[in-house]
Formats: structure tokens, C-alpha cells, sequence
């Protein structure tokens, strides 16, 4: 028998979840206030009254031909969708099977893939740009999201997901039912999976979406930028054409598509997908 | 034609655990047959080597006549009923049932006639549109065998369908099987823990222990003639007496001598066991406390431990000569515990084992 939480308790409870919600928060809102204010207003120190310049700032975000926002948000669209996709499909494809078969090199396989997995980014980024070079793909966007496939972090999130929540006996059934293996990847552990490809294509999305190390080394054409480095190259600006109000603008346009995509992909995040299919 | 053949089956899984030594079973085309035994004896292994699932270790197995060892089971045209149901919890009960059919591209109205069709037999019709989870452990059960009836296969596999279901059911179930049965016309094979069960359904009924099998063979010979210990223990509810008894010579014939009773016996076979002690095998209802049974040498008077009152008859739970028994007489006949009691043995349907092999004499 638990106690019913005590009046004080629950006072308290509510206080510290305030506060964390305020501090949550409190960066977007400045962000969004900063967005309808001008370059001097700005300087003069943080305000919580929106100002009047959010047409203005918008206009100029527009309008500045060095800085292609609407191809940007295209680019970056593309890339971080297509990284999700890839990402939380192949990973989990690549889970199904190491989880689901018996092969000789399935523990070697899995040991490989771990030690991927502790490899920093940075630390291969030469031997990457070496090969995408003699690929042709330099300045394009495909080495910015077709390296998603292999990703380990995902794999290794899939795999143990797939430990707690995918009984063999289904994938046994649907090849009973006649379903070869991949149309039971398809129409049966992937929907069973989707809790977890929802999780992950949240974070390879935003993780691709904030990503300026890889884009800055590969993209060289104005039209080909993704938001972050239309970001950085906003801030460093020279000192005359500067102006916080028009970054700040860049800023919001760029966190309202990761928002949408929590918001979307939020409500497939539920937990027991696969509860209630065999006797435990 | 869908007979099953196994040939000098072995099942060894990874681990090195050889849970089929040899099998060599035949069953025919149309046959209903059932698997029994203990937990753990390789019925379920049996049952999935058949379908595939389970990898063959050595030997051949044939569905019809064609080697089935390499064939994925989704070419197999089976249908199986799993243990644990093993429904898909994304998709409705409909879509459950039609997972298959779909695949098979069967059209959409004749689809749609086939659920229905299975989900009046087995009362399902109110939950068509739920998710497994919105279901109890008979009702997921129930879909697990509807899954499997909407197909018309080679071969239906049936892994304890009904071990969830209330009694009522269960029995209703039973006879829509065999119904189902009969009406398709197909092999069945069925594994189950549950004596009423096999007894009434199986055509043929497959005793298996350790992965060996015992005895293989019509309901009515298991009952009548079990070839050894363990299949008369096995088959039979409350299980059959078995008791040690002394063999001796008796005029042309032999004498069984347990406690203070000879009972006469007129079979050539207990020869080699004058003088030694076999195994004397009584099922609890060939013990009657009528007296139209009461002969010359064959009753015994036993002390009651404990009755169990079942309705129309009583089961009386026996201590005589240090032997513990079980009877099961009319209730009219029966006493009470910490009575005593006489009661006949029935010398045409007594069973004699060898002490050693196990066998029957
Ligand atoms: N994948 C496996 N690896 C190793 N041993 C296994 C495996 N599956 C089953 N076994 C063993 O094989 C034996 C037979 O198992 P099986 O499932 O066929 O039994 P069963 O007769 O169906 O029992 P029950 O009536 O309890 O379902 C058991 O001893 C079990 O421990
Ligand atoms: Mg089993």
C-alpha cells in the first residue's frame, strides 16, 4: 500500500516542475522576442515585450541574396528527412538481422559494429572527405545524409528493443502465413518497431538538422548550404552589416521544422505496441 | 496427399542437447493425430520440425512424398496454431485472421466470407475489430485458431489450442476441431497435455517421452494395451494401480500374490517369472465394490485414506498390503474414509509388466 502524497509533497512537486518547464522555455521565448526586435534594441539588453520589427527582420532574412534561406531550409529538409529515414530503417533492418537469424559471424558482426560506435565523427572526417572526393560527391548532399545508413547508436537501440519487444514466434507465424522475410521485416516488425523508429528519427533528424562539422567541410555552393551554415556565416558577418535581429530570425525559422517533427512523430512514442501478442 | 513421414529423425539444438534421438513416425493422409507426453518430452519440437521452424538435425521428414529437410516453411502449405498464440498485436482480429489470405491473394469477398465463417464457430464476431491486447487469454486464443482455419493447408499443426479456456468451451472447441476435421479433410496433428483430449479426438494417439516414442496407436489399444509402464500410467485419469506381486505356479495356471490375496491367473506368458515379482497394472474402475464381481480369489479388503465425491461416482484413495490405490466405484457403493472396503479385481482387464524392462508381459 503507497500513501497518497501529502498536500506539501505535492506543492513541491509542482514548484520544481515549474521551474524546469520556465528554464525549458525561457530560451525559446527570449529567442522569439529577440526575432521581432531590432539590431539596437537588442543591444540595449534582453526584454520580455515583443518589439515591432518582425516584419522587417524577416524581410531582410528573405531578402539577403548571400544568404539563400528558402534553398537552405530545402537543403536542410532534405537531408535531415532523408537521414531519418534511412537511419531508423536500415539500423533497424540491420537489428532484425543480427536479432532474428543464426550465423556463424553473427557475434564478430555485432562486436564490429559496437566498436563503429565508440568512434568519434571528427576522427575519421579526413579519410571521409579523401573518399567522397574520389566519389564525385564532393559539394553535393548525398554524403550529408547516405552515411545515416550505418548508424550504430541506432542499430544498438533497435537491437535491444527488439530484445524486449519482438517475440520470434511472430516472425515464426508470419512465415507460416507465407510471408517471405522481408515482407515480414515490412508488415510485421517494422510496425511492431515503431515506438522506437519514432524516438530515433527524432534524434537523427535533429542531430542531422544541427549538424554544421560535416556540412561546412563538403558544401561549398551558396545554393547547395544547409541552415546551420547559413547560420554560422550570418553571425560572422562583418561588423557594419550586422545584425542580431536578422539572426535571431534565422534561428527561429530553423527550430520551427524540428518542432513540427517532435509534434508529429511524438504520438507514436507510446509505450507496449507489441503487448497482448503471445503468452508470456 | 499429405502424409508425414519421419525417418531416423535427430533434433540436437545448438547447445548440444539432443531432445529427438531417433523418430520414425508415419502419419497418414487425413489423419488426426495426437501427441502427447510430459512437459519437455519434444512435442512442440516434433510439431516444429514439421513446419519448418526447427531445423533438422538428421534424418529426412516428408510431407506426401516430397523430402521436406530444406523447404522454408512458407512453402510448405501449412497452418499452425502456436502455444503462446503468437498473434500480430498491430492489426486487428480481421486482420489477423486475413494476414495469410492476403498473401495468398485471395479476393476480398471470399475473405470476408471466411472470417466470418470462423468467427461464428469460434464466438468471435463482437471483437473482429479489436487489437490483441483488448482480448482475454481465451479469446487470443480462439483468434490464434481462427488464424489458422481461414486457410485451407496441406497440413494443420496444433500446438495445446485450448489450454486457456474455460471448461465449457473447451469442450465446445473440441468438437468444433474435429468437426473442422472432418470437414476438410486434412491432416491434423495436435499436441496436448489433456487425456480427454487426445482420447477423443485422436485418430491415432503418439505417446512420447524423452523425445522417444512409446507407443503409437488407436485411443482404445492405448487404453487396452499399453505396451509398457509409462504410456499405462500416462494414459488414463486418475491413473492406473500399479502394484508388485509375486508370481507363483498354481495349479496349471499362476498365482499373483500381493498381501494376503492370490489372484489366478491363466496366462502361458509368466512363466519365466515363476518365483520373481512383476508389476500388476489395475486401472481404478476395473476395482468394483459391486457384488456381482465378487469371486472366489479375487477381492481384497483395503483401508480408505481419503474419498473424493465426484457426483455419480467416487474416487477412494486405498492403502492395502503397503500399496497405495485408487478406485473408482458408483457412488451408491462407495464408503467413506478411514472405513474399510471390498473390493474385486477384474481378472479379464488386469495388465502384467516386467519389474525390469517396464514392458508389458
Ligand atoms: N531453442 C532451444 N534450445 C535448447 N533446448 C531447447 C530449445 N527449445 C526447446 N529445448 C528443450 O527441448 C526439450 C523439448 O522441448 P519442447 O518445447 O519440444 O517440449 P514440449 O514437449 O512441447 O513441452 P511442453 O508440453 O511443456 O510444451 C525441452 O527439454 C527444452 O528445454
Ligand atoms: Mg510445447
Amino acid at each position: 500500500m503507497d500513501k497518497k502524497p501529502s498536500h506539501a509533497r505535492t506543492v513541491i512537486a509542482y514548484i520544481v516542475l515549474i521551474l524546469l518547464t520556465f528554464l525549458c522555455l525561457f530560451f525559446f521565448y527570449i529567442l522569439i522576442v529577440n526575432a521581432t526586435r531590432s539590431h539596437p534594441q537588442i543591444q540595449k539588453g534582453f526584454s520580455f515585450i515583443p518589439g515591432h520589427s518582425f516584419m522587417k527582420n524577416l524581410k531582410s532574412v528573405l531578402n539577403d541574396a548571400n544568404i539563400p534561406v528558402l534553398s537552405g531550409i530545402k537543403n536542410s529538409l532534405i537531408v535531415s528527412s532523408l537521414s531519418a529515414v534511412l537511419a531508423t530503417y536500415f539500423s533497424a533492418l540491420t537489428a532484425y538481422g543480427l536479432y532474428a537469424y543464426d550465423f556463424k559471424l553473427k557475434k564478430p558482426a555485432f562486436v564490429f559494429i559496437m566498436l563503429i560506435l565508440v568512434m568519434p565523427t571528427q576522427v575519421s572526417a579526413m579519410g571521409f572527405i579523401n573518399l567522397i572526393t574520389k566519389m564525385g560527391m564532393l559539394n553535393t548532399l548525398y554524403p550529408l545524409f547516405l552515411p545515416s545508413i550505418a548508424a550504430p547508436a541506432v542499430f544498438y537501440f533497435m537491437y535491444s528493443y527488439m530484445q524486449s519487444s519482438l517475440p520470434l514466434e511472430l516472425v515464426e507465424a508470419a512465415r507460416i502465413d507465407g510471408s517471405s522475410e522481408f515482407h515480414t521485416f515490412n508488415r510485421v516488425v517494422i510496425p511492431i518497431m515503431k515506438p522506437a523508429l519514432a524516438v530515433q528519427a527524432i534524434f537523427a533528424f535533429v542531430s542531422s538538422w544541427n549538424n554544421y562539422f560535416i556540412p561546412a567541410l563538403v558544401i561549398s555552393d551558396n545554393s547547395k548550404k544547409t541552415l546551420p551554415i547559413l547560420i554560422a556565416a550570418l553571425r560572422s558577418a562583418d561588423f557594419l552589416k550586422f545584425d542580431m535581429g536578422k539572426v535571431y530570425m534565422l534561428i527561429t525559422i530553423a527550430i520551427v521544422p524540428i518542432i513540427i517533427v517532435y509534434i508529429a512523430l511524438s504520438k507514436y512514442i507510446v509505450a507496449g505496441v507489441a503487448l497482448g501478442g503471445v503468452k508470456e | 496427399m499429405a502424409g508425414i513421414t519421419f525417418k531416423n529423425v535427430v533434433k540436437t539444438y545448438d547447445n548440444g542437447v539432443t531432445v529427438v534421438p531417433d523418430l520414425n513416425l508415419e502419419i497418414k493422409d487425413k489423419e488426426f493425430v495426437v501427441l502427447v507426453g510430459p512437459s519437455g518430452c519434444g512435442k512442440s519440437t516434433t510439431l516444429r520440425m514439421i513446419a519448418g521452424l526447427e531445423s533438422i538435425t538428421d534424418g529426412e521428414l516428408y510431407i506426401g512424398d516430397q523430402l521436406m529437410n530444406a523447404v522454408a516453411p512458407k512453402n510448405r502449405n501449412i497452418a499452425m496454431v502456436f502455444q503462446n498464440y503468437a498473434l500480430y498485436p498491430h492489426l486487428s482480429v480481421y486482420k489477423n485472421m486475413t494476414f495469410a489470405l492476403e498473401l495468398a491473394k485471395v479476393p476480398k469477398d471470399e475473405m470476408k466470407k471466411k472470417v466470418q465463417w470462423a468467427a461464428e464457430i469460434l464466438g468471435l464476431e463482437p471483437y473482429l475489430d479489436r487489437k490483441p491486447k483488448a482480448l482475454s487469454g481465451g479469446q487470443r486464443q480462439r483468434v490464434a485458431l481462427g488464424r489458422a482455419m481461414v486457410r485451407d493447408p496441406e497440413v494443420f499443426l496444433l500446438d495445446e489450442p485450448l489450454s486457456n479456456l474455460d471448461a465449457k468451451l473447451r469442450t465446445e472447441m473440441r468438437s468444433q476441431i474435429s468437426k473442422l476435421h472432418k470437414r476438410l479433410g486434412t491432416t491434423f496433428v495436435y499436441v496436448t497435455h489433456d487425456q480427454t483430449e487426445a482420447m477423443t479426438m485422436g485418430d491415432r494417439i503418439c505417446v512420447m517421452k524423452d523425445g522417444i516414442v512409446q507407443q503409437f496407436d488407436t485411443p482404445q489399444n492405448l487404453y487396452d494395451h499399453p505396451c509398457n509402464l509409462f504410456v499405462a500410467g500416462f494414459i488414463g485419469s486418475p491413473q492406473m494401480n500399479f502394484i508388485d506381486a509375486q508370481v507363483k505356479k498354481a495349479g496349471a495356471g499362476y498365482a499373483l500374490c500381493f498381501g494376503d490375496t492370490e489372484i489366478a491367473v491363466d496366462k502361458p506368458e509368466l512363466a519365466p517369472y515363476e518365483g520373481k515379482t512383476v508389476v500388476l497394472g489395475v486401472r481404478p474402475e476395473d476395482l468394483h465394490a459391486e457384488p456381482q464381481f465378487f469371486g472366489k480369489n479375487n477381492v481384497i479388503n483395503a483401508y480408505i485414506d481419503l474419498d473424493e465425491m465426484m457426483g455419480a461416482e467416487s474416487y477412494l484413495y486405498l492403502e492395502y498390503a503397503g500399496q497405495k490405490m485408487i478406485a473408482r466405484v458408483p457412488a451408491r457403493y462407495a464408503k467413506k474414509a478411514e472405513e474399510n472396503i471390498e473390493l474385486a479385481i477384474d481378472v479379464e482387464t488386469i495388465h502384467l509388466f516386467d519389474k525390469e524392462t517396464e514392458k508389458a508381459i
